[in-house]
């Protein structure tokens, strides 16, 4: 089972219930919760909070490749996975990506959950403007898309 | 003929719109799409070292949500996305 998807943040709010409502399942006796949220510190300036911009359909369709791929390349049972991003302004403490997985066994969901967060931050479209309390921002500089079809 | 080039992440500082057009000779590939932005940042953002990296670590993706390399070929009214270097989570 998957679920993944770009919430805009002016209009919705990515939630733990509902990623928890997603991946239970009594065949699964493992859950695993990523969050990621917004820290007060980057590259020695004081972060406010951050704009995040997506290609909200290839961000979508990346997240469903990913959740495919590891199905593939990792030994799991009954995998799960939820993936939400946010989108736009996010401030400080806020929560910017959570990933949900579940699977037979709590080894199976410690890989899933890596091998998802890790293959997001090198391929996905999304990105990162970090706002300073000096009211400066700066879009961070990222890693260049690789095309894993190649 | 006629492109258009829609702007994500850093590029969106390109342009006031969230896109950029783009008029190049006929049979262009994406390799020369890269070759036109770089001429337009450099004529437009002469001191923008900056703008000029985005472009060169930037892919692209056509309007099947798919990346594209340097040899994909275009036509008239043909619509790219700009994909700089990411980093979400």
């Amino acid at each position: 089972m998957f679920h993944g998807k770009v919430i805009d943040a002016s209009t919705g709010i990515i939630s733990l219930d509902k990623a928890q409502e997603f991946i239970t399942s009594e065949k699964c006796g493992a859950s695993l919760f990523f969050i990621g949220t917004v820290r007060n510190h980057n590259n020695n300036k004081n972060v406010t909070g951050i704009t995040y911009d997506s290609h909200d359909a290839i961000v979508e369709k990346s997240f469903k490749e990913i959740f495919d791929e590891a199905v593939q390349k990792l030994t799991l049972e009954h995998p799960c996975a939820f993936i939400e991003h946010t989108k736009g302004y996010v401030p400080l403490g806020g929560i910017s990506i959570i990933i949900a997985v579940a699977a037979k066994h709590r080894s199976q969901v410690y890989e899933l959950s890596r091998y998802i967060i890790e293959e997001i931050k090198k391929r996905t479209p999304i990105w990162k403007k970090e706002h300073y309390d000096d009211n400066e921002s700066d879009w961070l500089k990222g890693n260049p898309v690789i095309d894993t079809k190649k | 003929m006629k492109i258009k080039i829609e702007l994500f992440g850093a590029a969106r500082d390109f342009a006031q719109d969230d896109f950029l057009e783009l008029a190049l000779p006929t049979k262009s590939n994406v390799k020369e799409v890269r070759e036109n932005l770089l001429n337009f940042i450099q004529t437009k953002y002469p001191d923008n070292k900056n703008y000029l990296e985005i472009v060169k670590r930037s892919a692209f993706a056509n309007e099947q949500n798919e990346i594209v390399q340097d040899d994909y070929a275009l036509s008239d009214q043909s619509k790219l996305c700009i994909i700089p270097p990411v980093g979400g989570g």
